[in-house]
């Protein structure tokens, strides 16, 4: 009878991953009411289902095995199934990497590489708010403090925008808020020593890259907090 | 020709449909199903393919999908459609070639085929690069305009203003772009070649006001230079865009057509990156009203497109537009590694070769993915026109092996490529004289291409 349960929560699971996967919406809702329903935990759904399918997702687009399209349903997917499992965990017990602000900047409406890096950040395990294209200074600062975001994640894809990156430090300072978040920049024409002169907290030339980074900052700064 | 009026109204009582609905439900699935129905395959071994009939495949899939996709308008959420016979007519009263230029300098921009013995066009420069100061911008634009194989300059991009960052959408943007058609004009006056065209005319405005602003003719440019539209990524315009193409078409000016489809993006691998990019050429014909179609397809984590899989991507799209339209097409070549560096070097001729063998006309280049400040050299303009005339009339099987032997040499470097050296310390800028060891890579270079077959007359 035991193993019975367990073969049936096994199942539950594989399916619930390879929805995931296939970036299946509507069938990673379905799967996770009935793992619900079948007495599954929801934390071992997310950790057991959610999370390693994702992962699976990001490290296929790596190899260039999926694209885009197929990375953005999946942490969409992935998405849909954490809002049904995250109000059944208790708060201390959430799974999380960190929460990540993200757009473009203001003047400028180029989104696959933000996208890329959002879909990315998701699968790395991040809270990601995406706050789309040709996005304000203030807004990114107003959605940061809102969601109490650890990273704001800047792209610019021109030269001619990229000053709106160092807008985004300009106005952390004025409204003395620049300890709280860690600014993170990246696209077309940013390069390590424009993140330096700017005084980012780093640089990403890819979105793998600025995942890598995200990580990276995340690990420093739970080390910091530990101190 | 469809009109801007009728592109205005598409945009407006189109369907209506989210972004993310276009992307994943229209473009991604749609896409999907235009590959299934055309049988053409990425084959590393092959990276000039030879086979007409998956050319013409491609050809029909891609503006099979285009009737089917459409062009996405952000400001509206609306799609602008057209249905095959619209975009058959538009192929087909599109120009079949173009004067670009005045006077002793104006030239006449043809199509061709794939193996064609018509020289390529060869659209020369900066790739839109940044620089730092007018100093360097008027220099290397002297640089540029004295290369003899130069049919048409591409300009640097400002960045600064009398010191002042420029930025989008403000009163410097507006000088910026002023100042760079000025700029432009006085650098090929002072050489001696003031009909010149410029064919990224206004580089350095990315908003519709500064374009507008910088086409008074009191700044020096001309209808017969050429003007950009982009398109977002993918088959995605606003008005802006729409903008900017209005203008021009009413001033009679020549718009050249501006797609960079990003593989690994919504296009997925290079199958789906080829047949959008083919599909891009009824998007700029429609709806940008273009003259020319000006590609630049870029590898997701390279931002560039000198990889295997581009190079095939671009002899692809290539052979299918050349082989089934007398559009005006030219490939865009952006590489990783920066000026002085053989490795630039190679990877400029194996992208300049499969674009002239494939049956289009090239613009180079865009070095170190057209990034970092003043990492730009009028030698390897002039190297890829070079390379381009000595590519005119050989056989796609024989460039093939070239091109893959050419791949060897940098393929495992691409990841992490040397960005060369700055304008200032690989050129004299009081002479326009390059140095030794600039001069020295380009000799040992051409000598390995001519050991290849290569034969150069320039």
């Amino acid at each position: 009878m035991k193993r019975s349960l367990l073969s049936q929560k096994k199942e539950i699971l594989d399916r619930l991953r390879a929805a995931v996967v296939a970036g299946d919406e509507n069938l990673v809702r379905e799967i996770v009411k009935e793992a619900i329903e079948k007495d599954v935990e929801p934390l071992e759904a997310i950790e057991s289902g959610l999370i390693p399918a994702i992962r699976e997702v990001g490290e296929k687009f790596e190899k260039m095995e999926l694209f885009l399209t197929d990375m953005m349903m999946a942490a969409e997917a992935m998405k849909a199934g954490m809002n049904l499992l995250l109000p059944k965990i208790p708060k201390e017990k959430i799974p999380r990497r960190g929460t990540v602000v993200a757009g473009t900047v203001k003047g400028d409406i180029h989104e696959i590489g933000k996208n890329v890096l959002a879909a990315l950040l998701v699968a790395g395990g991040f809270d990601v708010h995406d706050l789309g294209s040709d996005v304000p200074a203030s807004q990114f600062v107003k959605k940061a403090e809102e969601v109490g975001a650890d990273i704001i994640a800047a792209s610019a894809l021109m030269t001619t925008t990229l000053p709106g990156q160092k807008d985004i430090l300009d106005y952390l300072k004025a409204v003395a808020k620049r300890s709280e978040h860690l600014v993170l920049v990246g696209g077309g024409p940013t390069t390590a020593e424009w993140a330096e002169e700017i005084g980012a907290d780093g640089y990403g030339e890819t979105a793998m890259d600025g995942v890598k980074i995200a990580l990276r900052k995340m690990e420093e700064k739970a080390k910091m907090s530990a101190l | 020709m469809r009109s801007s009026l009728d592109v205005s109204k598409r945009a407006l009582t189109g369907q209506i449909c989210s972004e993310r609905d276009f992307d994943q439900k229209i473009f991604a699935l749609r896409l999907a199903e235009a590959l299934k129905k055309c049988d053409i395959r990425y084959d590393s071994e092959v990276l000039i393919p030879e086979d007409d009939g998956m050319a013409d495949d491609l050809f029909r899939a891609a503006m099979g999908f285009y009737a089917s996709v459409g062009t996405y308008c952000l400001d509206t959420e609306r799609i602008i459609r057209f249905d095959e016979s619209e975009i058959k007519e538009g192929l087909r009263v599109a120009p079949s070639e173009a004067v670009f230029g005045e006077g002793l300098d104006a030239g006449v921009f043809r199509p061709r085929r794939p193996e064609s013995k018509e020289f390529p066009w060869c659209f020369i420069g900066a790739g839109g690069a940044p620089v730092s100061s007018e100093e360097v911008f008027l220099s290397l634009m002297q640089g540029y305009g004295m290369i003899a194989l130069a049919d048409a300059i591409t300009t640097p991009e400002l960045t600064q203003i009398d010191g002042v960052p420029i930025r989008v959408n403000t009163p410097l943007e507006i000088y910026g772009a002023i100042r760079n058609a000025v700029l432009a004009r006085d650098a090929l006056r002072s050489i001696g070649r003031p009909g010149l065209p410029i064919m990224n005319a206004l580089a350095t405005a990315a908003s519709d006001t500064a374009l507008i602003a910088a086409l008074h003719p009191l700044y020096g440019l001309r209808p017969s230079d050429g003007y950009f539209v982009a398109t977002m990524a993918e088959l995605k315009t606003n008005f802006e865009l729409m903008n900017k193409a209005s203008v021009l078409t009413a001033l009679g000016a020549r718009i050249g057509t501006l797609a960079g489809c990003v593989m690994g993006g919504y296009c997925g691998g290079p199958e789906g990156t080829a047949l959008t990019v083919a599909a891009h050429h009824a998007h700029g014909t429609l709806v940008n009203q273009a003259t020319y179609h000006l590609n630049h397809p870029a590898h997701m984590r390279y931002v560039a497109n000198s990889s295997p899989e581009l190079l095939w991507i671009i002899s692809m799209y290539a052979q299918a537009i050349s082989r089934n339209t007398h559009l005006l097409s030219l490939s865009l070549n952006y590489t990783c590694a920066g000026p002085g560096t053989d490795m630039a070097l190679y990877e400029i001729a194996a992208q300049v070769i499969t674009a002239v063998v494939s049956g289009v006309s090239i613009e180079a280049v865009g070095l170190a993915k057209a990034v970092h400040i003043d990492h730009l050299s009028p030698i390897e303009p002039k190297f890829a026109a070079e390379v381009a005339h000595a590519a005119v009339g050989m056989k796609r099987t024989d460039a093939n092996e070239i091109v893959k032997n050419l791949v060897k040499r940098y393929v495992d470097t691409i990841a992490n490529p040397p960005i060369g050296k700055k304008y200032q310390a690989l050129f004299d800028m009081k002479t326009g004289r390059p140095s030794k060891e600039c001069l020295e890579s380009y000799g040992r270079v051409k000598k390995e291409l001519e050991d290849l077959g290569l034969t150069f007359e320039w």
